[in-house]
């Protein structure tokens, strides 16, 4: 079946929100814990196939690879109901399952030493498609396995799948509470360069701010991490609506990135959803119309990646792109004048350097799951304000990094044996780029950014060349 | 009875000639006798005594009463006397007239030619009908001449009575006349409209129009009204049911061809799927010239109720609408029933046609169908069609096999979602040889064509399946009385549009993973970081245009005619709004707008150009460098076997910037022209407002 995508889930977290992420996919595609397509679920117009494929009976199977390195999450889902949907041949555990001890180095060695156990499985998935697109990811980057394995997963793809996308859903760790991984900055620097340099497109789903939503919207005093996690499946399930609901645009995932990603390293996106609901608790149902929707998923607090920008700097703040993917029953002719409102309210502070709007899919929803809400509505966003998030990783990791804190768990494993932590700078130097670069999106005159010397390009070499002047022969 | 092939109707038996005192015919004759055998007239006197012929002059007045008398009872069915004989005249229109011997008594001679009016009347009534009675006269003729028989019986009921007074010895002169009084003005009356009519040998609707006018001028003469009221009812009935049966069964049974509505048999229903200008619709059944007055303000309401049971027929489904007594056209008098009656039956046929296409032959179902494919509501089809079919679409159109497609079109259409569509079946490729603006200027209801100029016509030198290739859609009788080949040209047209610029926009998505592909190097500053933000200009003015042509103009029109669909009273309405969005829909995706087009054209042969360049522009600005131990270490991907360096090339730099200028002139200069038009088109506003984006208010 054309264009499939394969999920490959790592370590703990992405085996966890994996699961949600399926458990959404077969509600909303009317697919029974085993796989079999419900009596109900008769409506066509949905393509399973970009997830699912076929077992000679006919019953579903996820393209998705559950891969870690301690057997509790898997087991557990191999004891849950949903334990016969999975190939169990696409399940990889370490031998050893003790994990990685939240340590990166240890997730990317021990990647490196099953490298081949697991490409053998990606192979089979990938020969198994007829033209596949692309790899999604889903892992955290502060523990061990997600984050380690993960980014050895990351490099290994882009070099022997390098025509093929990858996108990763990559949880960041709360920086609210104190965390029991005290490397964790570490790992996720480590991961982050990964990330930049070897995903085509990353997002964004942070802890922290998926907490506060949970206190703050749903009016949860302590969330749980499965509460958080059903907020992230219904991120997931809701970015992949396009893929799996066809409409006018956007029904591969490369259409779907390429008008999102500016350039190859700004690739991480930011996510808002409206409105938010959890299990058990049917919220305030709200009038809900497309322009509330699209008004609602432009607030900060909608969104799912907390700012650590100071005031003066979130004013700089500009959205790169913007795509809006609004679900349920919409009267089309709404679309146009809400943008019209959000556009003469200045709801939105776009970048100067180039052409930027809202962008707007309409999609179906699934037949088979009641909301209360008629529209709801997901933001995918590039926005340059995502470079606090990064440069609080970076100087979290210059704070560990100056008391030369537990390197000693990394100098055990060979990438940085010898001493040798120029892996820790180089990856510094990357963020740091990245998040330059993002700060460059925020000028409105992004385009020359970093060129030596603008005019003498612009000017001085096109005209001597003789290229530029159509007048003249070349 | 002789069939004669020439005539449709059948002939007039050959009795009707040779024996005219049988037809009445002997009248006409009368005159040819009466002219060269002045004396020999033919009457049947009772009274006639071999002596006789002696001048009336020499009888006594109170016998000349007598025999006047006698003679104008004779005269009063049309038959000459002694005394009274009948004298053509020709003229224009040749005329009979009764005239009497000179030497009767005056007074008597007097009073006689007052009566002699009755007995022409007579005359030209019996002959009337005597005439319209032939087959091919006509129905209505042959109804007006029966009523008119049915009077002239009245009338010789009558004539016999004098006569029977006239033998009691009862009737005096002053008695004729005075009984003879009350017919007068009927008669008159009558023969006056006969006059008319065959005069002018009106057959069908126009006698019917005669007798209905003539009627209402004599409104003042209640008597005379009535009886032309009468007439023209009769002769109407005929004429209603050929009029019932075509409002109740769609069913034309006009064997003279009096009926207002003309069938043209030469189009068929299956043209409809081929001919560009939908005529079986509009011209299969039309309005003849002459339409019965009382018929006027309804004609078009008969002509669509038979239509459309027409279409029920030709679709097998059988509808009779139930004729009860009280829906019988017959009785139309002024209380307009019959108005009513076909306006229930126009409530009936079309409401029972629209439920028939809706239901049995599914149009929405059918529409949302064509919407899917042809408009890419569910475009996940295309993408991987295009995935498979871009080897053979990049041929030139000649070199393209059109089979190939087909099936590589029904593969892409079985392996996504269109599986489920049952109407997917109904899809077919097609390539054409000429460009978009040359095909929009070929279609002559489009009004682009004159704004063309030939030079924009040029082919260019090589054109590629990828700018004609386009769908088709099978589409069944009677569905096809709404997406007629005209509809689904334009479907086609917007199909073409949309293609393309899904092509365009796929190739920049592969030169946005290009760009991807090099993200390992460090890019700050270089010209590949130039070239990647043109990339995304270029994606953004191409899903612009594309969302402006999907959720600006296809999805809000289509609603809006969704909606009317579902609220339309009658067939045509549906094909009345389904063509309005089609035409809305070219109009507002600029297809009628050659001057946008064209710059559309540009640019998206621009961003062709440049995607096409792009893998030669980064692979010449990238190195790849083998991994040599120790060094190179800022750039080395640990696992990687290789590395990325970017290298400087000047070349590279001067088309990127070239590219970009172009590009940027190019979207430029919309703005200007977008801008001096939105006045007459305000949806250019909104596509301003996609393309030019807003970020640069």
């Amino acid at each position: 079946m054309p264009r499939e995508i394969i999920t490959l889930q790592v370590g703990q977290c992405g085996n966890q929100i994996g699961m949600e992420f399926w458990k959404q996919l077969c509600l909303e595609h009317g697919i029974s814990k085993d796989g079999i397509l419900e009596d109900f679920a008769t409506q066509g117009g949905d393509r399973k196939d970009v997830f699912f494929y076929q077992a000679d009976d006919q019953h579903y199977i996820p393209r998705a690879l559950l891969i870690d390195l301690e057997p509790r999450v898997i087991n557990g889902i191999q004891n849950s109901e949903y334990r016969n949907l999975y190939n169990h041949e696409n399940v990889f555990v370490a031998d050893h399952g003790g994990g990685a001890g939240n340590n990166w180095a240890s997730g990317y060695h021990q990647g490196k030493n099953v490298e081949e156990d697991i490409m053998d499985m990606i192979d089979r998935e990938a020969d198994g498609s007829d033209s596949l697109e692309g790899f999604v990811l889903c892992h955290s980057i502060a523990g061990g396995t997600g984050s380690g394995m993960g980014s050895y997963l990351l490099e290994t793809l882009n070099d022997r799948y390098s025509k093929k996308l990858v996108q990763t859903y990559s949880v960041f760790p709360n920086q609210m509470e104190t965390s029991d991984v005290v490397v964790q900055p570490y790992n996720s620097l480590l991961t982050l360069k990964r990330l930049t340099l070897n995903a085509d497109c990353v997002v964004v789903l942070d802890n922290t701010a998926l907490n506060r939503i949970a206190v703050e919207r749903l009016h949860l005093s302590n969330p749980t991490f499965a509460q958080t996690n059903s907020l992230v499946s219904t991120v997931m399930s809701a970015s992949t609506t396009t893929l799996r609901y066809p409409g006018y645009m956007n029904n591969d995932l490369v259409g779907l990135l390429a008008s999102l990603i500016p350039t190859p390293r700004c690739h991480f996106l930011m996510t808002g959803y409206t409105p938010l609901t959890v299990e058990r608790q049917a919220n305030l149902i709200r009038k809900t119309t497309v322009l509330d929707v699209m008004r609602r998923l432009l607030q900060t607090k909608n969104i799912m990646v907390s700012s650590y920008a100071r005031t003066k700097e979130a004013s700089q703040a500009k959205y790169i792109s913007i795509l809006n993917i609004i679900q349920g029953e919409v009267d089309p002719t709404q679309v146009h004048e809400s943008l019209q409102r959000i556009r003469e309210r200045k709801l939105v502070n776009f970048i100067e350097w180039g052409p930027a709007s809202i962008q707007v899919a309409l999609s179906r929803k699934s037949p088979y799951v009641q909301t209360a809400h008629r529209v709801s509505g997901l933001m995918l966003a590039s926005h340059t304000s995502i470079r606090h998030l990064f440069s609080k990783c970076l100087s979290q990791y210059e704070k560990l990094r100056k008391k030369q804190a537990f390197l000693d768990n990394y100098r055990k494993f060979p990438m940085f044996a010898d001493n040798d932590l120029s892996e820790f700078d180089e990856s510094r130097d990357i963020i740091e780029s990245l998040v330059e670069e993002y700060k460059a999106c925020e000028s409105p005159d992004y385009i020359k950014w970093g060129m030596e010397d603008p005019d003498h390009l612009m000017s001085g070499e096109g005209n001597a060349a003789g290229m530029v002047d159509p007048n003249l022969p070349v | 009875m002789e069939s004669n092939s020439s005539v449709i109707a059948p002939t007039t038996p050959r009795w009707n000639s040779d024996r005219p005192f049988l037809t009445g015919r002997f009248h006409q004759e009368t005159k040819a006798s009466s002219l060269n055998s002045e004396t020999k007239g033919f009457s049947m006197d009772f009274f006639s005594s071999p002596e006789v012929e002696k001048a009336i002059g020499c009888y006594h007045a109170s016998v000349q009463e007598l025999i006047v008398i006698d003679d104008l009872l004779s005269a009063l069915v049309g038959i000459e006397g002694r005394y009274t004989s009948i004298r053509r005249i020709d003229g224009k229109e040749a005329k009979l007239t009764f005239q009497v011997d000179a030497s009767m008594d005056l007074a008597l001679q007097e009073l006689a030619k007052r009566i002699f009016p009755l007995c022409e009347s007579y005359l030209l009534i019996d002959q009337f009908v005597e005439s319209r009675s032939q087959f091919k006269k006509g129905l209505v003729n042959h109804a007006f001449a029966a009523a008119v028989r049915a009077l002239l019986l009245d009338y010789q009921a009558m004539v016999a009575q004098l006569e029977h007074q006239f033998r009691l010895g009862r009737l005096s002169m002053q008695g004729l006349w005075f009984y003879c009084q009350p017919m007068m003005g009927s008669m008159k009356a009558l023969s006056s409209v006969i006059q008319k009519a065959s005069s002018n040998d009106y057959a069908g609707v126009d006698v019917l129009n005669l007798l209905q006018s003539q009627a209402k001028a004599m409104a003042g003469d209640h008597v005379v009204r009535s009886l032309l009221e009468k007439m023209s009812h009769c002769a109407s009935s005929a004429y209603l049911v050929m009029l019932e049966r075509w409002v109740y069964e769609g069913v034309i049974d006009d064997p003279y061809g009096e009926f207002f509505i003309a069938e043209n048999r030469s189009l068929q229903k299956e043209s409809l799927t081929l001919d560009y200008d939908a005529k079986y619709w509009r011209q299969r059944y039309s309005l003849k010239n002459s339409i019965p007055s009382f018929l006027a303000d309804v004609a078009g309401t008969i002509l669509t109720t038979g239509k459309y049971l027409n279409v029920m027929r030709e679709c097998g489904h059988n509808v009779q609408v139930r004729v009860s007594e009280n829906s019988k056209l017959q009785n139309f008098g002024s209380n307009h029933h019959y108005l009513e009656c076909i306006k229930t039956a126009y409530d009936f046929a079309s409401g029972e046609l629209l439920t028939l296409i809706r239901e049995k032959y599914d149009l929405m179902g059918k529409l949302r169908s064509i919407k899917h494919y042809l408009l890419l509501d569910q475009g996940d089809f295309l993408v991987h069609f295009m995935d498979i079919a871009r080897e053979e679409l990049i041929k030139k159109t000649e070199e393209i096999s059109v089979e190939k497609l087909q099936s590589l079109l029904d593969l892409a259409l079985r392996s996504t979602a269109a599986a489920a569509d049952p109407c997917h079946e109904d899809l077919t490729c097609c390539v054409e040889r000429s460009t978009l603006l040359k095909r929009l200027s070929m279609l002559k209801d489009l009004e682009i064509s004159k704004a063309i100029s030939d030079i924009d016509l040029e082919e260019p030198a090589s054109i590629t399946g990828l700018e004609t290739f386009s769908l088709s859609y099978k589409v069944q009788w009677p569905l096809s009385l709404v997406i007629s080949r005209n509809a689904l040209t334009k479907y086609q047209l917007i199909f073409r549009f949309l293609f393309h610029c899904k092509h365009v926009s796929s190739q920049l998505c592969g030169a946005w993973q290009v760009h991807q592909g090099v993200r390992a190097a460090n890019l700050k500053g270089t010209s590949i970081s130039r070239s990647s933000l043109l990339c995304r200009s270029m994606l953004k003015f191409i899903n612009s245009l594309l969302h402006y042509l999907t959720f600006e103009v296809l999805e809000p029109n289509w609603h809006v005619m969704n909606n009317r669909l579902q609220s339309a009273k009658s067939i045509d309405e549906v094909i009345q709004y389904h063509d309005l969005f089609l035409e809305k829909c070219l109009r507002e995706c600029m297809l009628l707008l050659p001057e946008l087009l064209k710059k559309m054209e540009k640019l998206k042969l621009i961003c062709l150009q440049y995607a096409a360049a792009t893998q030669w522009l980064i692979s010449s600005s990238i190195e790849i460098v083998e991994p040599q131990s120790g060094s190179g270490k800022e750039l080395k991907c640990r696992t990687s076997s290789k590395a990325l360096k970017f290298t400087k090339n000047a070349s590279v730099t001067d088309s990127i910037l070239k590219f970009e200028k172009e590009f940027n002139a190019e979207l430029q200069s919309l703005g200007p022209i977008l801008s001096s038009r939105s006045q007459a088109e305000p949806f250019l506003t909104h596509l301003a407002q996609w393309i030019l984006g807003v970020g640069n208010e």
